[in-house]
């Protein structure tokens, strides 16, 4: 399976770049210790999204350093779904792994009783499905590094400070982690976790959709035409 | 004689050359070199004769075999092959027919 | 230089281009004894009469009849008003090299680019047939992977299983005087070793039409001729050869040359 081919050398690059992988993984841990002391809400909503924008980083520093290698990739034998495909996969694992500590952390952190853990599973499973597609969308817009983190930084910024009831905040890519984070934390009604995970679908959609059509952009090559 | 373009000449019929020296007998390079001078082509040097040599060698014109000299060191030997007696013969007089052609130009009398 | 220092330096010119070298140095030895004159003057230097050497045992090939591998027709390209290329004609048969020469600017990796499809000309076509190999001029290794994993990589794509396509490449590799075995990641090679990578990967699962834009940068003088050495081998194996060159040392050995020029 050439997804899988593509999806393996993916990890192992991003694997070894660990200080880049270090900084990104103590990011949402810096998040969550910043308002452990005050609204446990918050510090939750946090290391969400803190781990979607360590996530949507790696995406977009993926992305970047693909570009060299991908023409030669394309030219012997990947088809650009195989490429785009195989390096949202790594992603999707590398998410997981960042995720299962920080949800173990947020449920063994005993000063939380009471709260949905379930949904809080729910919210990172969103974060960590969303952030992928994200990084690669931006990469495949945005052909230098520096510009895509200033988006997502712009992006994770306006996210953690904006009015939640505005329309800004309900387009930004991660509303629903708060949303469904009211729902988990302040145990209000279920309109709060539908309205959160209709969000999250209508999200992941949509930079799934523009992701993907923006990677096959890229990395269209002219069809051979055939010699008789 | 300018030697740039005794060079340019050369070039296009030192094979030939090479084989009307070897015409009365077996030789060695040192020694077709000082032939090839001696009938007033000029110095012929070790790096445009050899190749030549090699060529010929390799398309049958020429045999060759390693021999000791007379009470010298080995030499390698190189003698017209029958083959190399018919290409001889036959460009020779190609060659000559161009050459009176050339000849003739060059002294403004004109050829039937 | 000495006359010995010579010889032992023909010697080994002869060995790199694969001649066996102890009858020619011999008789070179000994016509220097006996006429007496410095090794330069009578031959020349040792690299230049090997090569001379090498041109007098090659027989002189007859034009190709494979198949047509690649045909391009009157290709034009510009960047904005900057016109790079105009009205581009080049067709390669299987079994032949092309050399697609001229000054930096000329547009030769543009054209090359558009060969594989990877940029659009503005008119023209560009017909291609079978798998294709592409040698860009930078950036076709990835820094975080050693030379098996991109072996791996890309003999995927051709649809070799690993360990086949870990062998081809360091089979591949050992033509071009480098052991991968064992090399660490792409970031820590140096310029020359990372470009016999990017040649390696170009030739792997062993493509009907190789693309190459200047794949020797780099590379020391030995590199350069085992690079050579490789294209012959391509040619004769019946692969189609394009290879973009600014030097034209090898010029006279191959079956076409497309001149784009001057600076556009």
């Amino acid at each position: 399976m050439k997804v899988l081919t593509v999806a393996e050398m993916a990890l192992r690059e991003i694997v070894r770049r660990r200080s880049v992988l270090l900084i990104l993984a103590l990011l949402p841990l810096a998040f969550y210790l910043s308002r452990r002391d005050g609204h446990l809400g918050q510090s939750i909503r946090f290391v969400c999204l803190g781990i979607g924008w360590a996530v949507s980083t790696a995406a977009l520093f993926a992305g970047n350093a693909a570009r060299g290698l991908e023409p030669r990739l394309r030219l012997s034998g990947y088809r650009g779904r195989d490429l785009h495909g195989g390096r949202l996969l790594a992603l999707w694992v590398l998410g997981a792994a960042l995720a299962v500590p920080y949800f173990l952390l947020i449920l063994l952190d005993d000063q939380h009783p009471g709260i949905r853990y379930a949904s809080v599973a729910l919210i990172l499973a969103g974060v960590v499905a969303v952030a992928p597609p994200f990084g690669l969308l931006l990469s495949a817009v945005l052909p230098r590094e520096l510009e895509g983190t200033l988006v997502l930084l712009t992006v994770v910024g306006l996210q953690m400070l904006v009015e939640p009831e505005s329309l800004t905040a309900k387009l930004l890519p991660f509303w629903f982690v708060r949303e469904i984070g009211t729902y988990a934390v302040d145990l209000t009604d279920d309109g709060y976790l539908r309205r959160g995970l209709l969000h999250a679908a209508l999200t992941l959609a949509v930079v799934l959709v523009a992701g993907t059509a923006a990677a096959l952009t890229r990395l269209r090559i002219r069809p051979p035409a055939r010699l008789a | 004689m300018d030697t740039d373009r005794r060079a340019q000449w050369l070039r296009g019929v030192i094979d030939l050359c090479v084989l009307g020296a070897l015409r009365d007998g077996e030789s060695y390079g040192y020694e077709i070199a000082r032939r090839l001078e001696a009938a007033g082509l000029g110095p012929v040097p070790g790096g445009t004769l050899y190749p030549v040599l090699l060529r010929l060698e390799k398309t049958g014109h020429v045999t060759a075999d390693w021999r000791a000299g007379a009470g010298g060191p080995a030499r390698k030997y190189y003698r017209i092959s029958p083959q190399g007696r018919q290409t001889l013969a036959d460009a020779g007089a190609d060659w000559r027919r161009f050459t009176a052609g050339a000849g003739a130009l060059m002294t403004g009398v004109a050829t039937p | 230089m000495s006359t010995d220092e010579w010889l032992h330096a023909l010697a080994a010119e002869l060995r790199r281009r694969g001649v066996e070298a102890g009858a020619v140095v011999a008789e070179a030895a000994s016509h220097l004894r006996e006429s007496g004159e410095p090794p330069l003057t009578v031959f020349g230097a040792p690299a230049a009469y090997a090569d001379a050497l090498v041109d007098s045992l090659r027989t002189p090939r007859p034009r190709s009849h494979g198949p047509v591998r690649l045909d391009v027709r009157g290709v034009t390209k510009s960047y904005g008003r900057r016109r790079v290329l105009t009205g581009v004609d080049l067709t390669v048969r299987a079994g032949e090299v092309a050399a697609i020469v001229g000054a930096n600017g000329c547009g030769k990796s543009t054209l090359l680019r558009i060969c594989a499809g990877l940029e659009a000309p503005d008119a023209g076509t560009v017909h291609r047939s079978g798998a294709l190999g592409w040698c860009p001029q930078a950036g076709g290794t990835a820094e975080f992977l050693t030379p098996d994993e991109h072996f791996t990589l890309v003999g995927a794509g051709r649809g070799l299983a690993r360990p086949a396509a870990r062998d081809a490449g360091r089979r591949a590799a050992a033509g071009v005087d480098w052991d991968p075995a064992g090399a660490p990641q792409g970031r820590h090679l140096s310029g020359g070793t990372r470009q016999k990578l990017n040649l390696v990967l170009a030739g792997l699962g062993e493509p009907d039409l190789m693309l190459l834009d200047e794949p020797y940068q780099g590379f020391d003088h030995g590199s350069y001729l085992d690079f050579w050495a490789q294209v012959w081998d391509w040619r004769d194996a019946g692969r189609a050869v394009v290879v973009v060159t600014h030097l034209l040392a090898a010029a006279d050995r191959v079956d076409t040359v497309l001149d784009l020029g001057g600076r556009a």
